[in-house]
Order: C-alpha cells, then structure tokens, then sequence
C-alpha cells in the first residue's frame, strides 16, 4: 500500500462524513489514483491546500478539519513586523462573492516562528508560509529568516495582495518587479518558492515568465480581485479602505482563465486558487492546467471545505478511471 | 478550547413571535451542552450546494437546553439572509457552526444587573437562566411594549425584571439607560464595586450603558456585533477599535467584551 495513494478521511465531526467515510476507506486501501504532487523538491500527499488568509495559523480550524489529511496549510501573510490591518468595516458580501479588505493584518514573523510555527510544526503539517514586504529588501530578509526554521516546507511570496498602498501592488503588476522579488527570495532561501500573482494584469504570462526565469519553483493564482462596495443608505463606500478584494464563486471564471493561461506559458507549476468549493470547481482547473488547488473564501464558510473538494476529486478520478491528477488536463 | 462542531441541525420548532421576529429551535446536541451564554453561531441560510448569500449569519444562543439536546436562537427579520432562514420549516435543516467565541465571565460574589434593547436580550435569557446568584435584575428596553421580547420568561426566571418603554406602553417611560441610571445611582460607593453590569443592544444603548457604568466605576461587560465572515478567526474580519489603538476580533476574543477594552468613539 503506497503511502501516497488516497488515504484520508473527512474529520468525523462533518455531518454525514461517518458513513462515507467507511465506504471510502473500503474502496480505496491501497488503489486509489495517484494524488500526490511536487512543488519543486516539496511533495504533497495530495493537491488541496488551504488558500493564506482563510485558515489562519491552523489551531482556529483543528476543530472542523483535519489538517494533516491536508496536501498544505499556506499561513496568513507574514511581514517582518507586526501589522495592525486596516480600519473596519473589513469585509461586505457580494452576489456569490466576498470583498476584504483586511490590510495584511498579521503578528510579524518573529511571534510567527516562536507561537504559532510550534504548533504546526508538531503535527507534522505541510506548511507553506505566505510573505509579503515593502521593500525588495524585506522580502529577502524575510526569506533569510524563515529558511533557517524547522515545519516549514516552503514559501509562497504574495506580490499581489492590494491592500496595502505601499509596495504590494506595484511588485505585483510589473514583471520586472515580479522578477526581482522573486529572485530575491531564492537566493535567499533553500526552500521551494511559490509565486502568487495578481489578477489586477494585463498580460498574466509576462508575470509568470518573469518570476519562472527568476527561479521560482511554481506559481500560484489568484489573488483577490480589486474591487468595492458602497451603501446607497449611507452615501459612502462599505469597506473603511473603500476597495477591498474579492474572492469567492464569483472569481472562480476569472481565475480558470488566468490558470489556463500561465499554464501554457509556464513550465513549473500552477498552483489554481480562486472560488473553488467543490470538487467539480477545483476539477475544472485541473482541466485547465493546474497541478494543484487552494481553497481559500470557501473555508471561511464552510470550514470543511477542504476535506469535501479532497475526497469529491477522488470520488470522480475514481469513476471516471483517471490515474493520475496530469491525465486531467485538457490539451498541452 | 472546548470544541466547536459543524452539524446539520433539525428544525424542532419557528414560531413568529413578534412582526418579523421569530423564535427557532434546533436540535444541536453538542452545541447545547458546550455552548455558554454570550457565545454564538454561524447559520447558513442555504443548502450546501448554493453559493448565494455567500456566508454564514451569526446568532447569539438565546437559550440552550443540554436535556432536550436543543438550542433557541431569536432573530429579526432585516435582510436576505434572514428572510431565508424564517421560511424554513420545521424537520427542515439548517448547517449550524458552534458554539462560538467568548461569552459573559461572571465574576463571583458579584450582583449581575442585566441590560437589554430589543434584540439585545437574545443572549440574556441564556444567562439569565443559569445564574446562581439570585439577587440579580433584568432591565429590559424597547421602543414600544410589543416589541419587549420573552418578558414572560425572564419572569420565570424568577429574577426581578424592570421594564422601559419608549412610549410608556409598559413599565417606566423611556430609555432602560435611565432605569440603570437610578439602579447604580441608588448605591452606595462601596456597594458599586459588588455590581457587574451585562449588555447587549444596539450599539447607542450599548455605548450609553459603558459610559453610565464607566461613571459609576461599576464593571460592565457588553456583547458586540460586527459583519463577520467566518466567526473562527480565520479571516480577521471582524475588527473593531480597542482602547489602546489595536484591533478587537469580535468572534475570538468577543463578542463580549469589557466596555472599557473598546473604543466607543470608533464604533
Ligand atoms: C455575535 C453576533 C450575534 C448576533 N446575534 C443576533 C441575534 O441573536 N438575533 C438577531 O436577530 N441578530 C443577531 N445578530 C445580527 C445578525 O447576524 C444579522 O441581523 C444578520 O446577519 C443579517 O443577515 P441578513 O442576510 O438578513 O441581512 P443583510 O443585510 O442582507 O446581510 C448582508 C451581510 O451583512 C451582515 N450583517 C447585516 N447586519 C448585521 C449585523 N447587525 N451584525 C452582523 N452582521 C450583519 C450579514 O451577516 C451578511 O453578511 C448578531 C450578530 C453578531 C455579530
Ligand atoms: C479574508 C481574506 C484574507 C486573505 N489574506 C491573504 C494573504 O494574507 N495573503 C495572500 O496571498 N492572499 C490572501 N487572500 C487571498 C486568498 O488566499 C485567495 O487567493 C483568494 O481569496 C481567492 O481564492 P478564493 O476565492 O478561494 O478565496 C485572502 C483572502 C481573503 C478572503
Ligand atoms: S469573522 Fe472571521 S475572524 Fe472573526
């Protein structure tokens, strides 16, 4: 029985999950399609993660899901110093969809390794630190610091997120920028690095050219899409930064196309993120190229998510005899 | 951390028990014995397989009853997400997350006064029924009698209850803000400090409330709403301003709160 074939259960708690769980286990000891994957020298039991900002630092979903049944948990951005976030109103729903506008709030990456890494770290949890600087220079210095700690298994250099004014967007939208943090953090680390990029572009390949010439090991997109809400009662805009992000079912076209794009540019991996709550979503970028997925707005809802679209994905490779992930993609 | 559980939960009963304001009894048997008073949970007003409304509504637990393995909640009818939860009938289901976030602390020795507005009282029947101290008061507002909700059963909790109303329709004329003022007023100083003072209400009611008991130097906790989208502390949505300039996460280290740990003039 190879210990990468499909083993894992939906947490017990997840209404309904018992009896299936019986019938997957009968089906699959030992001959399920193959689901693991490799992100550079990373490999992952299996292709689902859970998208940065949506899962926390893990202890906040222990209690729903099961995070070691997980492919990878890719932590909230971390800068070097402690961020205080943005004034609320921080979010406002939208016809299927979520606008945030949260401002990287985070605890800098010092209270990061010592009071939250411990805990993934023991569990044996593939996790994947998501980072973000304002400068060239903090990006590196953050790459430097995280590579020397132990549970870390790679970084994923967020370039994209468009909350906050000074830097993130700007490194994110121009490719020679993208370029330069991204080679930044290669040389300043030994673990694998994932680029996310922004969908605020023109042209997505020129970015993922960019960053894949610059070493990184995969990208990863989406990231949120720049948009706003405004109260008409009121006369002002809902979010107290007026634009916020928008992710959820409502990117979900939005980011296939992106993915089947930078999958036709690029050589390394794509990572799909994007308004993924199902497996037959996460299933349709596989289609379009990606190696692997992030489920991140449908978590917040549902903090089961993950474990559904994980065992939906084997469930159909299943009946519809699929071997492997690679046989899933349409096309070259 | 006690645990917090994800279930489909059966619809035992919803009744409309004023206009738009209905009463609904679920069948959570982990969330009715885990959950204290002040905590909340997540609702989801669709089926699993629809993505509109998006997230998740929060409620407080209004009651919970460990022995018929049931919870109440008790909401108002204002939106979307609402209107879709009121059409649901019973032995229907609803996907219910909790319990959730931090409820009252009762500090021992000390004399709860309760303080409600409106839908504010949705989480003080809760912990009204579980107190031990039995010299505590309920006050309980509203713009109108009709709309003063449960006062049938906060009386047979067999606490004292003390009612305002707008128009005068019943009990005192006026704000419960004024009946706690003459409640605290009537004490002496060093009876002040035996007092904890539990709110929950509309935000003005609530910032009133802090500042009466902030004069007084009477401890006072309150229960703050804000737009949340997943309750767990995963999104970090639920900011609010602290005293101290940092931000508050109402679903973790909330939704009650010291009135003292918030900054009313950001609210
Ligand atoms: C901790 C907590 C406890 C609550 N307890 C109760 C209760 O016991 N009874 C009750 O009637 N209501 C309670 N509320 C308010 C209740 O969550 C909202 O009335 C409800 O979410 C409105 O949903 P809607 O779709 O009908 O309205 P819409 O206006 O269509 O909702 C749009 C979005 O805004 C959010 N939203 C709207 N109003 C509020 C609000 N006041 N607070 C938070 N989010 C809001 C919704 O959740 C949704 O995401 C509580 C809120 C919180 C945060
Ligand atoms: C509340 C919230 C916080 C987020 N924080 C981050 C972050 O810190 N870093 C990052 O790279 N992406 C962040 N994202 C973006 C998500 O990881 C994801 O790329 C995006 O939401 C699209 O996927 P989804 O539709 O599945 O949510 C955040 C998204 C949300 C909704
Ligand atoms: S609602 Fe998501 S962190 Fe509080």
């Amino acid at each position: 029985m190879s210990a990468g074939k499909a083993r894992f259960f939906l947490q017990a708690k997840w209404t309904g999950a018992r009896s299936k769980m019986s019938r997957q286990q009968q089906t699959f000891l030992g001959n399920g399609p193959e689901m693991k994957v490799s992100i550079g020298k990373l490999e992952l039991k299996n292709p689902v993660m859970l998208a940065s900002g949506t899962c926390g630092y893990g202890p906040e979903l222990a209690d729903v899901l099961d995070l070691t049944n997980i492919g990878a948990i890719v932590v909230k951005g971390i800068s070097m110093e402690p961020r205080a976030g943005n004034p609320p109103p921080r979010i406002a729903e939208t016809p299927c969809g979520l606008l945030n506008a949260i401002g990287l709030e985070n605890v800098g990456v010092e209270a990061f390794i010592s009071s939250k890494l411990p805990w993934l770290h023991e569990r044996n949890i593939t996790t994947i630190v998501n980072i973000l600087g304002n400068s060239v220079g903090e990006y590196q210095a953050l790459a430097a610091r995280l590579n020397k700690c132990p549970g870390i298994h790679a970084l994923e250099v967020n370039i994209s997120c468009p909350n906050v004014k000074e830097g993130g967007v700007a490194f994110g939208t121009d490719p020679e920028q993208a370029a330069k943090v991204a080679g930044a953090v290669v040389q300043a680390c030994d673990l694998p690095v994932i680029v996310k990029l922004s969908p605020n572009v023109s042209d997505i390949c020129s970015i993922a050219r960019a960053v894949e010439d610059a070493g990184a090991s995969a990208v990863s997109l989406i990231n949120t899409i720049l948009g706003m809400a405004i109260d008409i009662q009121k006369k002002t805009p809902v979010l107290g930064n007026v634009f916020g992000g928008l992710s959820g079912p409502a990117i979900k076209p939005v980011a296939l196309r992106m993915v089947w794009q930078a999958a036709r540019c690029v050589d390394i991996p794509v990572i799909g993120v994007g308004g993924i709550t199902s497996a037959s979503d996460a299933l349709e970028f596989f289609m379009a190229g990606a190696c692997a997925v992030q489920v991140g707005t449908a978590t917040l809802v549902d903090p089961g998510a993950a474990g559904r679209v994980l065992q939906g994905i084997v469930d159909f490779m299943q009946e519809n005899h699929y071997q492997s992930l690679k046989e899933l993609r349409i096309g070259p | 951390m006690p645990g917090r559980f994800d279930i489909s939960s059966r619809i035992v009963s919803q009744k409309e028990i004023a206009p738009d304001t209905f009463l609904l009894r679920l069948y959570a048997p982990e969330i009715a014995e885990n959950a204290v008073p002040g905590q909340f949970v997540m609702v989801r007003p669709g089926l699993e397989e629809e993505r509109d409304p998006l997230l998740r509504r929060p409620f407080s637990v209004h009651r919970a009853d460990p022995d018929a393995q049931q919870i109440e909640i008790l909401y108002r009818v204002v939106g979307r997400g609402t209107r879709m939860i009121a059409r649901k009938q019973a032995g229907s289901h609803l996907q219910v997350l909790g319990p959730l976030g931090r409820g009252f602390s009762l500090p021992k020795g000390k004399i709860p006064i309760l303080v409600g507005g409106g839908l504010g009282t949705a989480p003080l029947l809760f912990l009204a029924d579980v107190l031990e101290e039995k010299r505590a008061v309920v006050v309980l507002g509203a713009v109108t009698r009709s709309q003063l909700l449960r006062l049938q059963d906060f009386s047979s909790t067999g606490l004292e209850v003390l009612v305002a109303t707008e128009d005068g329709s019943l009990g005192n004329r006026g704000l419960v803000t004024e009946v706690l003022d003459r409640l605290l007023g009537r004490l002496e100083k060093d009876a002040r400090k035996n007092v904890v003072v539990f709110s929950c209400g509309p935000m003005p009611m609530m910032r009133a409330v802090a500042g009466l008991c902030g004069n007084y130097s009477v401890e006072c906790q309150v229960s703050l709403e804000t737009a949340m989208a997943c309750g767990l502390g995963l999104c970090l949505g639920c900011a609010v301003c602290s005293d101290t300039g940092a931000f508050l996460h109402v679903c973790r280290q909330g939704p009650v709160f010291p009135a003292g740990q918030v900054d009313w003039s950001k609210i």
